[in-house]
């Protein structure tokens, strides 16, 4: 397929699933700001202030922004392009490119989504918040990869579309986890934190099922990193990469990015049976890094040395 | 929104006369730490708050959040859990002093069902007549000597609080059997959050959602089984019961195992559920139906909800059962009238918490005086719960209470006469969104570990009938968001937190995707 459709597609994933987390993480941090968090509040980690931090230190240097500005610029402002608005916006641009390789279905899905966060019956109700956005936007999104896998041919455009839906998925929950769940602090257990990180990303249940340890920093960041039976855990991100990688590639041996998900996907669960959590913040920043590498190996390899900016 | 109309909404709301408003004063105007609340409310207005009634109810139906009301004719009722948008505040001080109050009797009340079942020192002690101890209807016989891990009865209690025309707190009622509604406390913050974000702005409300992992934390605690290999489970009678609701909800927040009677199996004093892979053992059960129905072997035979032999296990110490085995005679409503007493014997101290002045039936000359002034008193048996059998004596037709005379007078001892107490309101609004004073309640709940910790608040319960003091859910109660607030400091600045004392790592910018190969083949 063109080189030039196989990024639009990837992007089109990439788009989404951020817009996806942005969702959440910015529900999750405005519930989480409603309420008092008393176990520690020195470590007040889920905030506005980290949000910054978490979308890659923007916002900085103007001193410290009010909360109600960073949610504003996050989720409404067209102009920025790290806004939900915006990466919904930019997902329909890539669909729109790419309209005669997806369903006519997930087509509908995006522009409806789109549509209906433009004509503004959503933005700003005074009641209920963004909350009504954000929800939205979590629905549609759950709506678009259902189509996805009930109305797409299962070819090279649909592993690439999956590919980045995925990788995006994972640098975010990296980004939560760094910047929400500094580990190897040695404070003691914000626990608040923990439970509105699990929360915003809607893994509450799931932890609860699969972990018996109350969700302290240290369990909850491991969880979030290295269990694969989880659907929004890294390894379960990488290893979904690394297979739909495989599907689209004619020569996986060859292939740069398939050899370093594959690497990174061993050495997580080499990191997984290590003892201790005191090296967790080392393990995020050296995923996220290696992540960052593989997202240049796929632009070099598939398309056609066209960078990501 | 401008300061007439602030004053005309607060106007629109009077607080009615001899009974204590929690936000207004007598003149009508907010209490300091209701002010902010009462602006913000002025500023949605009755018809943003209706509106957001209207959504809650869908989102409450929608989620299953509903709750069975007994229609008069019989078939129940199900509807959406009837939650105010208003919240109720409760200071930092009035909090403290209300947990204290509570923990304190809790720590009594588990004294005494433990004594109660060894070496009866209250007794011996003249305090309490044994006579009244064994002729409670949840006395039971079957734990005799049976001691369980930790001491520990009473692991999940709750009591029920009232304050009086003063303001002051008193208790009405303890439960310390399987006292229900703490989900409600917890899906009432997160609807809350949802559905009216801006009531929170100018408050730091202390949250509630670590309840599933104290209770979890507790059961862990006191199960017989190495440090983290506890399997616990929740025990419920199965769908039908009005409770189900919360029975699933925290067997979810806990991620454990919701068991039915036919689910679990007793080998060799050993308690064990059925799973795909077999049996697995159970060390710790959150048992959600009354000692009566747990083992037929033991308690009533005819009842098929229980597991047979699981009283062998639990007397061989090899499961932990939550909350104990005749933790109902503290319940009793007869037994509360010593809750006082037993504090004094057992802890050496003075309560924090009155009672609720009470008159034992079983008192000749109290019942005499009591029965003499009926229409003052409220009269209630003293082995139901839920507001079961509850005569209110200024409300109840006089023929009616000649005829509870005459119940009395055959089996005193099985009620209690109480004064009237004049439960407090808080505004309330109807279905139009206009504010109202209705009375309320307040359950806390504790749960009993390795210590005592209470989630902070409770279920306000609220009569939505004007003047009616029925706060009961199945009688047609609703129930409001609890808000403790932090300590007093000044939080209002929420633009400037706490600053972490080590600042994140940076990160790598966001990537975004541009197509450039046409522009590099062209360089090339």
């Amino acid at each position: 397929m063109l080189a030039r459709i196989a990024q639009e597609l990837f992007w089109l994933g990439r788009n989404l699933a951020r817009a996806e987390s942005m969702s959440r993480l910015l529900e999750g941090v405005y519930l989480a700001d409603l309420q008092g968090r008393p176990e520690d509040p020195s470590a007040a980690r889920l905030s506005w202030d980290s949000l910054t931090h978490i979308m890659g230190g923007r916002l900085n240097g103007e001193g410290r922004p009010r909360s109600d500005e960073v949610l504003d610029a996050l989720t409404f402002d067209t102009s920025d392009p790290a806004s939900v608005v915006a990466c919904v916006a930019r997902a329909r641009e890539g669909a729109t490119t790419v309209r005669d390789v997806i369903s006519t279905e997930m087509w509908e899905a995006i522009n409806t989504t789109y549509l209906r966060m433009r004509d503004g019956d959503l933005s700003r109700p005074v009641l209920s918040g963004p909350v009504a956005l954000y929800q939205h936007v979590k629905e549609r999104s759950a709506l678009f990869w259902g189509l996805t896998s009930r109305t797409m041919l299962r070819d090279e455009a649909s592993a690439f579309l999956y590919a980045g839906g995925r990788i995006e998925a994972g640098d975010m929950v990296l980004r939560m986890l760094r910047v929400a769940l500094p580990t190897g602090r040695g404070s003691g257990p914000d626990d608040g934190h923990a439970i509105a990180l699990l929360q915003a990303v809607g893994g509450l249940q799931a932890y609860r099922r699969a972990v018996p340890a109350p969700a302290h920093a240290g369990p909850v960041a491991r969880f979030l990193l290295f269990e694969r039976n989880y659907p929004d855990s890294v390894a379960a991100a990488v290893d979904a990469v690394n297979g739909a990688l495989r599907t689209a590639d004619a020569r996986p041996r060859n292939s740069e990015p398939i050899l370093r998900l594959s690497r990174l996907s061993a050495d997580l669960e080499f990191r997984r049976s290590a003892e201790g959590d005191a090296d967790l913040g080392v393990t995020c920043r050296e995923v996220q890094r290696e992540l960052g590498l593989v997202d240049g190996d796929i632009a070099q390899r598939y398309f056609g040395g066209a960078r990501a900016a | 929104m401008s300061d007439v109309e602030i004053a005309r909404s607060q106007d629109a709301y009077c607080p009615a006369r001899g009974f204590y408003d929690e936000l207004f004063d007598g003149d009508g105007t907010a209490r300091p730490h209701a002010a902010a609340l009462a602006a913000a409310l002025a500023a949605l207005g009755p018809e943003q708050l209706a509106a957001a009634g209207r959504r809650r109810d869908t989102i409450f139906v929608e989620q299953g959040i509903t709750f069975d009301t007994a229609g008069d004719d019989g078939p129940t009722l199900e509807r959406p859990f009837p939650l105010d948008l208003v919240p109720r505040i409760l200071p930092a001080t009035e909090w403290t002093h209300i947990k204290r109050g509570v923990a304190q009797r809790i720590r009594a009340l588990n004294r005494f069902v433990d004594d109660v079942y060894h070496a009866r020192e209250i007794v011996r002690a003249g305090i309490v007549p044994w006579r009244l101890v064994v002729s409670r209807s949840h006395f039971a016989r079957a734990a005799h000597g049976i001691r369980p891990p930790g001491g520990v009865y009473c692991h999940v209690a709750g009591c029920d609080l009232v304050r009086d025309y003063d303001g002051s707190w008193k208790v009405l009622e303890d439960n310390v059997r399987v006292p229900s509604g703490i989900s409600y406390v917890l899906e009432n913050r997160v609807a809350m959050t949802r559905l009216v974000p801006g009531l929170f702005t100018d408050y730091h409300v202390r949250p509630v959602d670590h309840y599933p992992q104290l209770l979890l934390a507790a059961l862990r605690a006191v199960a017989p089984a190495a440090e983290g290999e506890a399997t616990v489970v929740v025990w419920t009678p199965g769908p039908l019961n009005s409770a189900y609701f919360e029975h699933a909800f925290l067997a979810r927040q806990m991620g454990v195992e919701l068991v039915e009677a036919s689910d679990l199996v007793v080998r060799d004093d050993v308690v064990y559920m059925r799973t795909t892979h077999g049996l697995q053992r159970v060390h710790a059960v959150y048992r959600r139906l009354d000692d009566d129905f747990i083992d037929p072997l033991e308690f009533r035979p005819d009842s098929a909800l229980g597991v047979p032999g699981l009283m062998r296990a639990y007397r061989a110490g090899t499961v932990a059962l939550a909350n104990a085995v005749g933790t109902g005679v503290a319940d009793d409503k007869a037994i509360y009238h010593w809750v006082p007493e037993m504090i004094r014997f057992y802890l050496g101290e003075e309560p924090l918490l009155e009672n609720v002045t009470t008159y034992l039936m079983s008192d000749p000359e109290a019942m005499e005086a009591a029965l003499r002034r009926m229409d003052e008193l409220v009269f209630k048996p003293t082995g139901e719960s839920g507001g079961k059998g509850v005569f209110i004596g200024p409300a109840t037709d006089p023929i009616e209470l000649a005829g509870l005379a005459d119940v009395i007078r055959r089996s005193p001892e099985k009620w209690i006469a109480q004064e009237l107490v004049s439960l407090s309101t808080v505004p309330t609004a109807d279905e139009n969104g206009n504010l109202a004073p209705r009375h309320v309640d307040l359950r806390p709940f504790a749960v009993y570990g390795e210590t005592i910790s209470i989630v902070p608040g409770g279920l306000s319960r609220v009569a939505l009938i004007e003047g009616s003091m029925i706060v009961n859910s199945s009688r047609g109660g609703g129930s409001k968001d609890t808000w403790v607030l932090e300590n007093g400091e000044d939080h209002s600045d929420s633009a400037v937190p706490a600053r972490p004392e080590s600042l994140p790592p940076t990160l790598p910018d966001l990537r975004y995707g541009a197509w450039t190969g046409q522009v590099q083949q062209q360089q090339q």
